[in-house]
Formats: structure tokens, sequence, C-alpha cells
């Protein structure tokens, strides 16, 4: 059984001058218990409401959910104790502290003082703690967003675009420490549009777009769905290379120590067959690494999804 | 904020009123004095209220509406027994306070989008907002209350060091601690009402444009035209229980300049009063609490 379990979710909006947007449509999603598990989209495809689904703010209009165990329409309020979230920017009250900001949410399950200190340092803003939230700089307010998650000592964790306007220095950091409490055993449940940083932390992913679900699984799964736009060339004169496949209409160009060449790879032996006739021998030929992103773009043209 | 500028308005205003005040003489206290016996046996001889005129509603003897009536009065000097008065009077300012900090309260966490935070520690809506309005009334009472314990001593002091507390009746203290009282239940009830309003808008603004719009233009205009529906408004309520003088149908009898002349059917009793506050409050909390279940918190 899955940490958050969604059948069939649907959630439509109003407009203003009538008609109706769907945001989520029959999504089906099962996430597992522990690890990092990534929920990738381009913005509009039902990520954030899919997340406020799963914490009760909005209301579906169709299927069920689940969250650790308990009916969300009508058994949240049982195990949101565990749960720990931030939906879009980390509300915060600006003209308080950090401190007093998680103070006051700790009162709410009788957090322990120790344990805002023990956040704070965990999220390194220990130094900090005692300046005005209207000081801070976003990374740093959402680095207090998380310390607040993490308040309740939280077995799942849902974070919607963590890594949203920060710096590369915040990325990294937020990528850290979504690592270390996804290897404690917590189940972190992250949205992002940016798919190279889910790549890099999380085990398992889910696409969707449009609010339907495109492709889910560990990350390897989701990878090899992927097939790899072009080819990685390595050999001696990479310039004359270069010039060799461009005069056969085969694009190449230099990248780093290598050719990238925009062919399929199921016609790497064009390749081959080119440059020998030229003399140029290669040293290596591979498939171009195929990234989240890569993938996204190949699964969403092929259901008619895409952005 | 509102509690530093209301402490500051109450010493400014204060000290303007003490500025204007003299403090009597023996000889200006000899002559009200004097006024007053005079003025207290005409009045017990009937020919304040008319021959024949019934007691004005409140009172229960001839002899406490004289006294009320014929008080010795300084014109020039502030003058303690006008304590209870002073705090009946500003109840419009005290209640108007009391709606816009709850309206803040009830906005703030909307338009700082700390509800969505907030209800992903708490999902139990209902109780979420019934813990709000017990705060806010709460806080609204004691803020309320404090303020009016600054207007008293302030005015006290000012009574002391430039005004007279030449014929104030016995129990004074206790009347003006008592209209305070009802003032700030009135400002509670008010603030749940903001409240309510500002949680079915989602903002202070919204919550303060449709109250002042309600209260002052509608219940205002709407009073003006149709005097017999003053039984169902809720300012009208609020100066009832504050004062605790029951409105009148004046259409159905002529009034001296000092009552009626018999006793009228009451259009708005103490009772009523507090049953049409409370209806008020209470269905406006229900919509409030059915809205704040329902919607989605985007």
């Amino acid at each position: 059984m899955g940490v958050i379990e969604l059948h069939g979710l649907r959630k439509e909006y109003r407009r203003i001058r009538g008609g109706r947007t769907v945001a989520v449509d029959g999504l089906d999603l099962e996430v597992p218990d522990g690890g990092v598990f990534g929920f990738l989209g381009p913005n509009g495809a039902g990520k954030t409401t899919t997340i406020r689904c799963v914490l009760g703010l909005v209301r579906p209009n169709a299927g069920s959910l689940m969250l650790l165990g308990a009916d969300v329409s009508g058994g949240l309020a049982s195990v949101i104790g565990k749960v720990g979230s931030i939906v879009e920017q980390p509300a915060l009250f600006p003209r308080f502290t950090g401190r007093r900001n998680l103070e006051i949410l700790g009162r709410i399950h009788r957090v322990a003082r120790s344990t805002i200190d023990d956040v704070l340092e965990r999220v390194r803003l220990s130094e900090r703690a005692d300046d005005p939230v209207r000081t801070y700089s976003l990374g740093m307010k959402q680095r207090l967003g998380i310390a607040a998650a993490l308040l309740k000592d939280p077995s799942v964790l849902l974070l919607d675009e963590p890594a949203n306007g920060l710096d590369p220095a915040g990325i990294v950091e937020v990528r850290e420490l979504i690592r270390s409490l996804g290897a404690e055993g917590r189940t972190v449940f992250v949205s992002s549009h940016i798919l190279s940083e889910v790549q890099q932390t999380a085990d398992q992913v889910a696409i969707i777009a449009r609010g339907r679900l495109v492709k889910a699984g560990p990350v390897n799964e989701v990878l090899a769905a992927g097939r790899a736009r072009g080819l990685v060339v390595r050999l001696a004169d990479l310039p004359a290379g270069a010039r060799v496949l461009a005069d056969a209409q085969i694009p190449a160009v230099v990248a780093g120590d290598t050719l990238s060449v925009e062919l399929p790879p199921d016609q790497a032996e064009r390749v081959t067959r080119v440059l020998a006739a030229k003399d140029l021998y290669v040293s290596e030929l591979r498939p171009q690494e195929v990234d989240l992103e890569t993938v996204f773009l190949e699964l969403t043209k092929d259901e008619g999804l895409g952005p | 904020m509102m509690l530093v500028g209301g402490v500051l308005l109450i010493v400014v205003a204060m000290v303007i009123a003490g500025a204007h005040s003299h403090r009597p003489t023996q000889a200006d206290i000899d002559t009200a004095q004097a006024r007053f016996q005079k003025q207290f046996a005409s009045c017990m001889q009937g020919r304040v209220l008319g021959p024949g005129a019934q007691l004005p509603p409140g009172y229960t003897s001839l002899d406490q509406f004289c006294a009320d009536e014929a008080a010795p009065n300084v014109d020039t000097a502030l003058q303690f027994r006008d304590v209870a008065l002073v705090i009946e009077h500003t109840s419009t300012f005290v209640v108007l306070l009391g709606v816009a900090l709850a309206a803040s309260l009830g906005g703030a966490d909307w338009s700082a989008g700390t509800m969505t935070t907030l209800l992903t520690w708490e999902p139990r809506r209902i109780r979420v907002l019934l813990i709000r309005a017990i705060v806010v009334a709460l806080v609204v009472a004691l803020v309320t209350l404090f303020l009016q314990g600054v207007l008293l001593g302030a005015f006290s002091l000012a009574v002391a060091l430039r005004g007279t507390s030449l014929g104030a009746p016995p129990g004074l203290v206790g009347t003006a601690v008592r209209t305070a009282l009802r003032v700030s239940t009135v400002a509670a009830g008010f603030a749940l009402v903001a409240l309510s309003v500002a949680t079915i808008g989602r903002s202070t603004v919204a919550a303060l444009g449709v109250l002042f719009g309600y209260l002052v233009l509608f219940e205002g205009v709407i009073a003006g035209f149709r005097p017999s529906i003053q039984d169902r408004l809720l300012v009208r309520a609020g100066g009832v229980i504050v004062s605790q003088q029951p409105i009148y149908d004046q259409s159905h009898e002529s009034f001296s300049s000092l009552g009626p002349l018999s006793s009228p059917p009451v259009l708005l009793g103490l009772t009523e009063a507090w049953v049409v506050a409370a209806a008020y409050v209470a269905v406006l909390m229900v919509v409030a609490l059915l809205v704040f279940r329902a919607r989605d918190v985007n």
C-alpha cells in the first residue's frame, strides 16, 4: 500500500466568464513508503492542485485520495500530524522572527522548544533565527518553510517546487536536505518543473501533463522509456570530423572533447562509414545520455500532451 | 498599533478637555448648588414633566428622575458625574475600533497566505474558525476594556486636576464600569460579525467596506426612511444594549422635550436588542462556517 494513493482524481475550476478548466483529469498515482518521489510536469500541469487536494485544501470533483491510509475527505485530521508540507511559497508572518513563526505553528501540535532549535539547525538558520522574516532572502524563507514542515517530525513531506527562486547555492542546499530526508526513511514528495533537479534527488518519479499521468516508476525505468536523440562521437581530429559529417548532411558540433551528432542512435553506422571514408577513425561512439527532460518531452509528445 | 493609537487619542482628547476646563471656585459651586435646589424643587412639583405625565422609561420614582434632570451643573468645568455618559458616548468609536481590529485579524491570514499553512496543521476547518472567533472576541473585548479603562483613568485625572466631582451620585464608578462592560460586549459581538464577513470575503478591506457600507449607509438610510424596522437593525440593538434605553415607537405618541407624555409602545426593548444582536452574530457565523468549510483554499 502506498503512502499517498490517488485514484481517478479530478478537479475542475469554474472560470469567471463561464466554462470550466480541468486542472487534474482522472489522475491515478501511488507513492511508495520512503525515499524521494519526484512529481514532474510543466507549469499548469496540475501539480500544485494535486498537492492541495492531498492536503485537503482543495476538494476534488471526483476520485479517491488516501494519505497514510486515511481517507483525505474525512480522516485527514488523524494523520496530519505526520505530514509536513510547503505549498508554493511558504507563507510566514514577515514581521515576526523565524523562531517566532515556528513557535506559533509549533503550538498547534505542542512542539517542544528544543525541536524548534533542532530544525533551525538542520536548515542552517540558527544564526538568523531571531531576525524578522522580512529581512530573509528568498532561499532563507524557503529553508524556514522546510523547517516549519519538519517541526512535526513528519513521515511524509510534501514539497511544492522547493527550489523555486533559489540561487544555485540555495538549490544545492535544498537538494542535499531533500536527499538526507529521503535517506532517513521519510517519504519526500517533491513537485517540480525543473527536471534535472528532480533527476538528481528522486528515487521514483511520476510525470504528469494537463492533469493526466504520463509515466511513473523508478527513475531508471522512466529514463529507459526515453530514446536518445543524438550520438556522442570521440575521435582525434574533432574539427575535421565535424566538417566531414556536415558535408554528408549530418549535423555535428564540437562539444568539449567529443562531437555531438544529431542523428538517431539507430543510424550510428552512417557516422562510422562517413568518417572512415575520410580516414577519420572513431575511438568512442555512444548514444547521448537520456535525461528526464528528454524523456518528458518525448513522452508528452507521444501522448499529444506536450506544452 | 491600534492600541497605541487609541491610548494616544484618549490622552490628547483629555488634555484638550482639561485645557478647556476651569476648576470651579467655591462661589461657582454655591451658585450651582442653589440652582440645583431650585430646579429639583420645581421638578418635584411636576413642573418639568407636565401635569398628568408618566415617568419616562427607566425611572421608577420622581425623585430619581429629578435627581438626574436637575443635577448641579458647572458649565465651565469637567464634572465627574458625566463619566458614565462619556463612556456611553464614545462607545461608537470603541465598537468601530473592535470592528476594524476583528476585520484585520480575520483578513490578515488570507492576505498573507498563512491560512494555507494553518490548514496544513489543523485541517478541521470548523474548529479553526470557532477558535479564531473565540480569540477575536476575547482580544476585542480585552482591548476595548483596556481603552475604556484608560479613558476612565484619564477622565478622572483631568477632573481631579481641572474639574469637580460636584453632584456625583454614589455608585457612579460602578455604573461607568457596567457601561464599559456592555460596550465591550457589544464590541465583541460586532467583532464576530466583522470576522464572519472577513472570512466570507477573505479580505480585511472587503470586510471593512461591506460592514461600513451596511452599518452606516444601509442601516442609517433604511432606518431613516422606515423607522418601523428599527427593531431588526444591528446598530440600533447595539445602542439599546449600551444605553439600556429601549427604543420607543415615536409615531404612536407625542413627546415633550424631556420624554413621553404617556407610555408609548416599545419598538426595541432590552431583551429584544440582545436577541437581535445575537441573531446577527449567529447567522453570520453560520454562513461564514459553511463558506469556509466548502470553499477551496488556493
